[in-house]
């Protein structure tokens, strides 16, 4: 087996000679490796004792013994020696285990099981990358200034004029030292949790804690790093609900425990475009469990949801997204292993682009609240929808003490799903081409009336706006989206709310030329034409919430059928 | 248990009687003081502070304000259950969405079905069904009210039993206004087996699950209609088909009636979220007068037919 294979199977660590003290004001993550075992020995035990029962614990190993021997079997891989062997030998012997082996396979494999998600954390290598990523990105950029821009140890590099941060970062810097952070981003690239790490140190606030794709760990210089700052891996190939526990409960001890955590609710990147409009809530339900579960040990630690949008001018992987949407396949491929993120030459590409924008990536850390939906004041206390102050304890109090139900805690994560989803439409930055594109694509539905959304993707360059009308409707759009602003129904980028209808209609197609393989619009002089209805179609979705907010009363009918594709059917 | 109920109306006093039959320390807030044996009556929400259970009894367009109001006295602790029919604003937001972002309180959730006030108030056998996304509410309810005479069932979708809840209002003033035109067996099952189909759509587009339609809130109530409760959605029917005012119809029919409001209001969302609802466009028309009575009917059948 190749060096290189061995870095997937095992991420490399750097060795320590002498153990590490941590200073007692550093976050919790840089104490993690002291407290790493214990950690892994609390979730696998806490996994392991939830069947109680004989059955339960039977259809637990059994469950994961059929899911992993069938897994393994098809990936014949490096792991599928390693492992084969052991769920095979199980799966022969649960039938004949007394109650107390079957207790000890159990411990047995959720101990495998949480040793493997497991991160780590070294605070060299977290020292490291905060001068060298923004420096080899920005290498990647400028080859060129590379030598000049790793030997100056300059700070301002090209990619902090790239990334933009706003929102509640002061609030946040306060509230992380009163409770436990978890942030809830909306995700739309693979780039997310390495932009937003960045965004995190830049702003001076905390490292975080994840989970990344296994998949995400092929690459071994992303995956040293990765490993190396507390991501901790979960393979979305493993089936079995034991795998699941463990990654919950792994979650839930971690924010139990006050590390800061990151994790994407909607699931997988947004295939559409659109902002998340479901949510998968296993993990936001583990911090709300971990609230619960602080309150009856008596530790009274808070915790604080940040929802946040991460707001792209160009999509790196916006192509393969978009199809595997509108594929049919789409639904069954969680997975996507062949898109522009694992191609370097499309990073290349990509940052080359960028190169040319300000702000091309902006991330807004919205308004915090806590486990139960309620925004937070200056002390950290829960406030009400009068503006009174709270504690947060009493929601997981019965007969006035606080104690645990796994269906109600299930109850309020359902509620923080509804009110997370609305957090995200009203803290999501539309960018230029989200406005320019939404324009062209209501224009293509306008002309092509009562035909299909799949009829209409195939008119490459059918349909054109005259650059006066085109430059009227952006400004319109503008305006109204600006008015929404104010209401605090959404938010703009700055260059949208302050540069000429022409500027972001220039910028928009200047971005969309070049990078991906096609064009999604082009500039015909007098007119502009929607080349490539798709490309428009995955820009525009992040508006089709505010959809009919925007139209004018001509465009209202195109509007709502705009608006229709984000309802839930 | 400590319960409380906001409302003095027919259904206020109901449960406030039902609950005072299963012995428990109940407190009533009205406008105007009642007596009722084993309830105590308070005109100050704050009040209720001190209370597990609080059940909201007032007309939809009241809750709005009402619970905010008596969300200043509320925290997490708190359990809110609300009887109304209704549906709020151009999106139709159901009243435990409402619980949920006037007061702090999130074991919220909503009593429904073939219930009658009279039923409950003297003990007569009935059914209810109990929406919430919280199993304790829902066991909460039980212990308040429910007694050997009243069966009360459970669902998890919340949102469905409300939405199902307020379109069978709608269906019934459908219902009275049918009835006044003599439609027949034939034509009253017509519409009713539509006005689910309809009312699913509705649902469904809403975030409430097909299933809840076809449960206690959805076709149970609708049951109860077709079996001629008296309730005042269908004398509402009944008053507009004869050609009366808004005004006057609601007059005739008593009380406060969501279902004058909601059928424009169903309708104009149908049309935003691009799903058919004839028969709420129809409603919403005459209401609005730009139907004459006479001939909602004549629209509806002229529809064009089709598969189920």
């Amino acid at each position: 087996m190749s060096y290189l294979k061995r870095l997937y199977e095992k991420p490399l660590r750097l060795p320590r000679l002498s153990p590490y003290v941590p200073d007692p004001n550093d976050p919790a993550i840089f104490w993690f490796n002291s407290e790493r075992d214990q950690i892994v020995d609390e979730v696998a035990q806490r996994v392991a004792t939830a069947a109680t029962t004989r059955e339960g614990m039977e259809l637990a190993l059994n469950d994961a013994a059929i899911h992993e021997t069938r897994r393994l079997s098809k990936q014949r891989d490096q792991e599928a020696k390693d492992s084969l062997g052991y769920w095979r030998s199980l799966a022969r012997r649960i039938g004949r285990m007394s109650d107390d082996e079957k207790r000890e396979a159990l411990l047995k494999t959720t101990s495998r099981m949480s040793r493997d998600i497991a991160g780590n954390f070294d605070s060299r290598v977290y020292k490291m990358s905060q001068s060298i990523v923004p420096r080899l990105l920005t290498g990647v950029m400028r080859p060129s200034k590379l030598p000049i821009a790793v030997r100056s140890g300059a700070r301002s590099t090209a990619v902090d004029r790239l990334l933009t941060v706003e929102g509640n970062v002061e609030r946040l810097r306060d509230l992380q030292k009163r409770g436990t952070l978890v942030y809830v981003p909306t995700h739309s690239s693979n780039l997310d949790s390495i932009v937003l790490g960045h965004a995190l140190e830049q702003s001076g606030l905390s490292p975080v804690i994840y989970g990344a794709g296994k998949n995400l760990f092929t690459n071994p210089i992303i995956s040293f790093f990765m490993h190396n700052l507390g991501a901790y891996r979960v393979d979305r190939r493993v089936k079995a609900a034991l795998y699941k526990d463990v990654l919950k409960s792994y979650s839930q001890v971690m924010i139990e425990r006050g590390y800061h955590s990151l994790f994407f609710p909607g699931g997988t990147r947004s295939r559409s475009g659109m902002i998340e409009n479901r949510l998968k809530l296993g993990l936001a339900g583990s911090a709300v469990n971990a609230f619960a579960n602080n309150q009856v040990k008596g530790v009274d630690r808070r915790v604080y949801f940040v929802p946040t949008t991460i707001n792209y001018a160009l999509v790196l992987e916006a192509e393969t997204l978009v199809e595997d949407w509108l594929s049919d396949e789409g639904k069954a491929r969680y997975i996507i292993e062949d898109d522009e993120f694992s191609r370097i030459d499309r990073w290349v590409a990509f940052f080359r682009k960028l190169t040319s924008l300000e702000a091309a990536c902006i991330i807004r850390f919205g308004e915090p609240v806590d486990a139960f939906g309620n925004f937070i004041d200056d002390e950290g206390a829960s406030v009400t929808p009068a503006g009174s102050s709270i504690d947060p304890a009493g929601y997981v109090m019965q007969n006035g003490k606080p104690n645990r139900d796994l269906a109600r805690e299930a109850a309020y994560t359902r509620d923080l799903g509804e009110v997370l989803l609305d957090r995200y439409k009203k803290e999501t930055v539309l960018m230029a081409q989200n406005v320019v594109a939404h324009v062209l694509f209501r224009r293509v539905v306008e002309r092509t009336d009562g035909i299909d959304l799949f009829a209409r993707l195939r008119l490459r360059g059918e349909v054109s706006m005259s650059r006066e009308e085109l430059r009227r409707t952006v400004g319109e759009t503008r305006d109204r989206l600006l008015e929404m602003q104010d209401r605090g129904a959404v938010r703009v980028s700055p260059f949208v709310a302050d540069a000429t209808p022409d500027t972001l209609i220039d910028r928009s197609l200047r971005v969309w030329s070049g990078y991906h393989s096609r064009v999604a619009a082009r500039d015909l002089g007098v007119e502009v034409t929607a080349e490539d209805p798709t490309l428009l179609l995955y820009y525009q979705n992040r508006l089709v919430p505010f959809a009919e907010d925007v139209a004018g009363a001509e465009s209202i009918a195109a509007a709502r059928e705009i608006g229709a594709m984000g309802v839930r059917r | 248990m400590k319960v409380g109920v906001v409302g003095g109306g027919g259904f206020g006093r109901g449960i406030a009687m039902a609950s005072a039959r299963q012995d428990h320390d109940v407190r009533l807030h009205g406008r105007s003081a009642r007596t009722i044996e084993g309830v105590r009556w308070t005109s100050s929400l704050g009040d209720l502070a001190d209370r597990d259970l609080i059940f909201m009894a007032v007309p939809s367009h009241l809750c709005p304000e009402l619970s905010f109001e008596l969300g200043k006295h509320l925290d997490g602790r708190h359990m809110l259950v609300h009887v109304s029919r209704g549906l709020v604003g151009d999106d139709l937001q159901t009243l435990s969405q409402v619980l949920r972002q006037k007061t702090p309180c999130r074991r919220v959730g909503a009593l429904a079905g073939p219930l009658d006030a009279d039923a409950l108030a003297e003990g007569k056998p009935a059914g209810v069904i109990v929406g919430s996304r919280f199993p304790e509410v829902a066991a909460a309810v039980r212990s308040a009210i429910g007694g050997p005479a009243l069966r009360i069932y459970e669902s998890r979708d919340v949102l469905g039993v409300e939405i199902a809840s307020a379109m069978v209002g709608l269906l019934a003033l459908a219902l009275g206004y049918g009835s006044e035109y003599q439609a027949g067996p034939s034509a009253t099952a017509v519409l009713l087996t539509r006005g689910i189909a309809e009312a699913t759509r509705v649902m469904t587009s809403l975030g409430g699950k097909a299933e809840t339609m076809t449960g206690l809130a959805g076709f149970g109530d609708l049951i109860a209609v077709a079996s001629g409760d008296d309730r005042p959605e269908i004398r509402l029917g009944r008053a507009l088909a004869s050609g009366m005012s808004i005004e006057d119809a609601g007059r005739e029919a008593g009380a406060h009636i969501e279902g004058v409001s909601i059928a424009k209001r169903v309708s104009r969302f149908a049309e935003r979220v691009r799903i058919e609802a004839p028969i709420a466009n129809a409603i919403a028309s005459v209401l609005s007068g730009e139907l004459a009575p006479g001939d909602a009917i004549t629209e509806l059948m002229a529809r064009r037919v089709g598969k189920e």
